[in-house]
């Protein structure tokens, strides 16, 4: 194919259009046991186009993927499909983002590494903490990427934005003579420091020894829960997706502008911000899929809800007079405890859930535990095979957070979320 | 719509890179894949007609005796020499590591060239007949009740084009699969969500059925603002079709994928020839063993379907395998080897999984419960293959007081426990049995395939939170 910018431009059906690349180089170890079990490599090129047809007073618009393999006649063939597919759709018009030039690259330390040693660099800082008696790392995979995103429209937007990051998956594993027991272990990150790599694993080699160890406690029991930094993004990302411009013109969430979530409450009042860069996540960005800038935003001020953010059109739909852009990364103002206060009193500490269940609609919060730590108000002890749940309003009116913080993945803020009066079944 | 023109050009390509790099690795494989998406949508205020998840390029699988490697890219063509060159250094490894490889068995590569087609309807429909349906289907939604504030109505299907090509084996396959969804927002005493979907070979048999469901979805989501927390404790409990299918897929089907076997992850692997379940249960999985929407032809690693009853009569008698599991474990790949697309790798996946209908009557069932809930509808579910812990969660229940359905909803209901003791509690099978044809399924957190789960009602007794 020549250039498929070109044939867009000679298409005389077409109102505007949006292309995006997303070239992607990887290499990939597979290990069972210590073993390496398989090595992979990619190379490729993702392509996805979107053409705007203006028509009736309304804005149509249809996207396709174009292959590299794709001859002209057949790339034509596909624009043109798309101009009458954007045709039928009849939508409130928007303007796409105008003119903006960039070349960006999130900071790493790994641009000039050579994947195969850098490949072994890991794994072998991650088998540096398989060294527990009766422990094991029975399964790793480690992913390396490369990838550049290229967004460019009609409007004049040319920008592109590089990114290096690698995802570990480790499954660490405690044997005794009664029951083997593991937990997983997800771990990315953009700059590469064998020492933490290390660090992380090896605290979860700890927590799995301590699940080999756990027992049922009784229950039921109604106590507070302590959530990690893990499920309460999770958390965030509930309430961040329910406040995003979509599902406000589309009437798909319970919150509105100046709803306070947290109206009667005693605890601490939620400060929440969309951001696009958090450093050293993955997830953060300059620029989203249409190619506008984003724009931090306060969603949740003191438990009320101030903001919406997201894409450009649903903000136009909405009247944003400058819409965020959309947006990955979280962070959640710190609270007003330490941890040991939180700690004072007798807590379930989730350490493992299956999946924190949080549904805006039910009222409902909860989820399986894998592994937690009890406190009796005596002694610390691990357990499992119990369920905890709640109503939502009640988590919320009530919540205490750390003042410590920490960053986790597209996640920074408190390291410990206080949950009042759970049922642990 | 006939197999991909584009893949059925790329067959000499193929053969000739199977053969420059058969020259460095005793087995080479490549899969072609040509996947296209279509996705019709519309709802009170917004409609799109585009393509959906889709995918085009090749994944080559080699090995040299000890591990696997494979190369995934977007074209074949030219000098394959170079090519070939190219492959092998992307995938070569760091020294330390070569010396620490697996030492799988022989792969087989017994001569195979076939075929396959499945015929759909889906170029009976125009784009504007779809999104016309959809408006339609929104507009009766939306005139059901005034106190509903959104409706959607989705049409997505593929078409699924692969080519696999090794030193003997040529094969193609083509098929697709259409999925419809209702979704209702619903105002009143509270804010709701209601969703009915549906799975067919046919779009002309989604439609049918998405008209058909127009007035219940929205009476669902009026019952839903009535809907009470469950007051967590043990039950008595009937699935439905859905619930059986999460219980058969998150609860005992990934635990046993068989490369969790190899990776010494899966409690299943010390199970075999044990009751896992009551002696009244039977499960099967396969791309062969229904029709649905993992029903393929075969399988990533270019293995023929298979039917693989997992469970015989409460017995764990079988497991699932990719080809490189297989391998490792000795043992004949089962066709489970699935790939989220062809940049991902592949792993032994569930397919088409389900328990088998019993004998049971469901008002029988209904009746014999004193006090506790029947379930619908999948929420999601998390699998835990090495300590087979579960939770799974329905969207809703209905209490069943004295043998008989209330008018009491609940919502959510995560059922979770020990699988063992939620199998092995079986004690009524319906005679009627469904497969679901409409999930999504991840490995982890990662690599997401498209399954079909289901089966009758049973009755469990399980841990309701």
């Amino acid at each position: 194919m020549t250039n498929i910018i070109e044939l867009l431009k000679k298409n005389g059906g077409i109102s505007a259009w949006r292309v995006s690349e997303t070239a992607t180089k990887s290499y990939e170890l597979f290990f069972v046991h210590r073993q390496l079990e398989t090595v992979r490599a990619t190379d490729t090129l993702d392509t996805m186009v979107t053409v705007y047809v203006d028509h009736d007073g309304c804005r149509g618009d249809s996207t396709f993927a174009v292959s590299a393999a794709l001859t002209d006649a057949e790339a034509e063939e596909k624009i043109d499909a798309a101009v009458r597919r954007a045709g039928l759709v009849s939508n409130p018009p928007y303007a796409l983002p105008e003119g903006g030039t960039l070349r960006a690259e999130l900071p790493t330390n790994m641009q000039d590494e050579d994947p195969k040693a850098l490949g072994r660099k890991i794994a072998d800082a991650v088998f540096a903490a398989d060294s527990v008696p009766g422990g094991s790392i029975n399964a790793c995979e480690i992913f390396l990427y490369r990838d550049t995103l290229h967004v460019r429209n009609s409007g004049g937007v040319d920008k592109t934005q590089v990114t290096h990051r690698v995802m570990i998956e480790a499954i660490p594993t405690f044997t005794d003579e009664k029951q083997s027991v593991e937990l997983y272990e997800d771990y990315r990150f953009t700059v590469f420091d064998p020492g933490k790599i290390t660090a992380e694993i090896a605290r979860k080699m700890a927590e799995v020894r301590d699940r080999v160890i756990a027992e049922k406690p009784q229950t039921p029991l109604k106590t507070r829960v302590l959530l990690r930094p893990h499920e309460i993004r999770g958390m965030c990302e509930e309430l961040s997706w329910a406040l995003s411009y979509n599902a406000v013109y589309s009437h798909a969430t319970p919150f509105h502008l100046g709803d306070d979530l947290q109206e009667g409450g005693d605890g601490d009042r939620l400060t929440l911000t969309m951001r696009g860069v958090v450093e050293g996540s993955e997830d953060s960005a300059f620029f989203d899929e249409d190619g506008t800038a984003l724009t931090d935003t306060c969603v949740i001020d003191k438990g009320v809800v101030k903001n919406n953010h997201g894409s450009s059109r649903y903000g136009q739909y909405l009247n944003v007079e400058r819409p965020s852009g959309i947006m990955n990364c979280l962070e959640l103002n710190a609270g007003t405890v330490s941890e040991a206060e939180l700690k004072s009193a007798p807590y379930l500490e989730c350490v493992s859930l299956s999946g924190l269940q949080m549904d805006l609609f039910s009222d409902y919060i909860g989820g399986e535990i894998r592994l937690a730590y009890w406190f009796d108000g005596r002694e610390t002890r691990p357990v499992t095979g119990i369920t905890m749940s709640g109503k939502l309003s009640d988590v919320m009116k009530h919540l205490r957070l750390s003042r410590e913080t920490v960053v986790d993945g597209a996640y920074q803020g408190p390291a410990l979320l206080l949950m009042p009066e759970m049922t642990v079944l | 719509m006939p197999f991909s023109s584009y893949l059925n050009g790329k067959r000499k390509d193929c053969a000739e890179l199977v053969q420059a790099l058969g020259r460095y690795f005793p087995y080479v494989s490549i899969l072609g894949t040509d996947v296209r998406s279509t996705s019709v949508r519309a709802d009170k205020r917004t409609t799109a007609v585009q393509e959906g998840r889709g995918e085009c390029g090749f994944v080559v699988k080699m090995n040299d005796g000890r591990a696997f490697f494979e190369y995934s890219l977007d074209d074949i063509s030219g000098d394959k020499a170079a090519l070939a060159d190219r492959i092998r250094a992307a995938v070569a490894t760091d020294a330390a590591l070569s010396a620490r490889m697996i030492a799988p068995g022989p792969i087989d590569d017994t001569p195979m060239q076939q075929d396959f087609l499945r015929e759909t309807d889906f170029t009976d429909y125009s784009d504007a007949d779809l999104l016309k349906t959809c408006q339609e289907l929104v507009k009766e939604m939306g005139e059901k009740d005034q106190r509903v504030l959104n409706a959607f109505a989705v049409l997505q299907f593929f078409t699924c084009s692969k080519l696999f090509v090794t030193r003997n084996r040529h094969l193609s396959q083509h098929y697709g699969w259409a999925n419809g969804h209702l979704i209702v927002m619903f105002g009143g005493d509270k804010m709701v969500q209601a969703r009915h979907t549906e799975g067919a070979d046919k779009l002309s048999e989604i439609i049918s059925a998405l008209r058909a469901h127009t007035a219940s979805v929205v009476d669902l989501a009026e019952h839903l603002t009535h809907a009470t927390p469950i007051e967590p404790g043990i039950y008595d409990v009937i699935t439905d079709p859905s619930i059986t299918g999460l219980i058969a897929h998150e609860a005992f089907g990934h635990g046993v994928e068989m490369d969790q076997f190899v990776k010494d992850r899966a409690l299943a692997k010390h199970c075999m020839g044990q009751y896992v379940a009551s002696p009244i249960s039977n499960m099967h999985d396969g791309a062969a063993a229904t029709h649905s929407v993992a029903s393929y032809f075969f399988d990533d690693d270019g293995v023929l379907a298979h039917d693989t009853q997992i469970i015989k009569d409460g017995i764990l008698t079988a497991g699932l395998s990719d080809l490189a599991s297989a391998a490792q474990l000795g043992a004949a790949p089962t066709g489970n080897g699935r790939r989220d697309s062809y940049k991902r790798k592949a792993y032994a996946r569930m397919t088409n999984t389900f328990f088998e209908p019993g004998k049971d009557k469901l008002e029988d069932m209904i009746a014999s419960v004193k006090h506790g809930y029947m379930l619908f509808e999948t929420n999601n579910g998390m699998e835990d293959p090495k300590n087979w812990q579960i939770q799974c969660t329905a969207e809703y229940g209905i209490e069943i007081v004295d043998g008989k359905l209330t008018d009491h909803y609940v919502s959510p209901v995560v059922m979770s426990g020990f699988v063992p003791d939620l199998l092995k509690s079986i004690s009524m099978i319906s005679d009627q049995s469904t497969v679901i044809g409409s999930g999504m399924c991840g490995k982890g957190y990662k690599e997401w395939v498209r399954v079909a789960d289901g089966g009758p009602h049973l009755k469990v007794r399980v841990k309701l939170g």
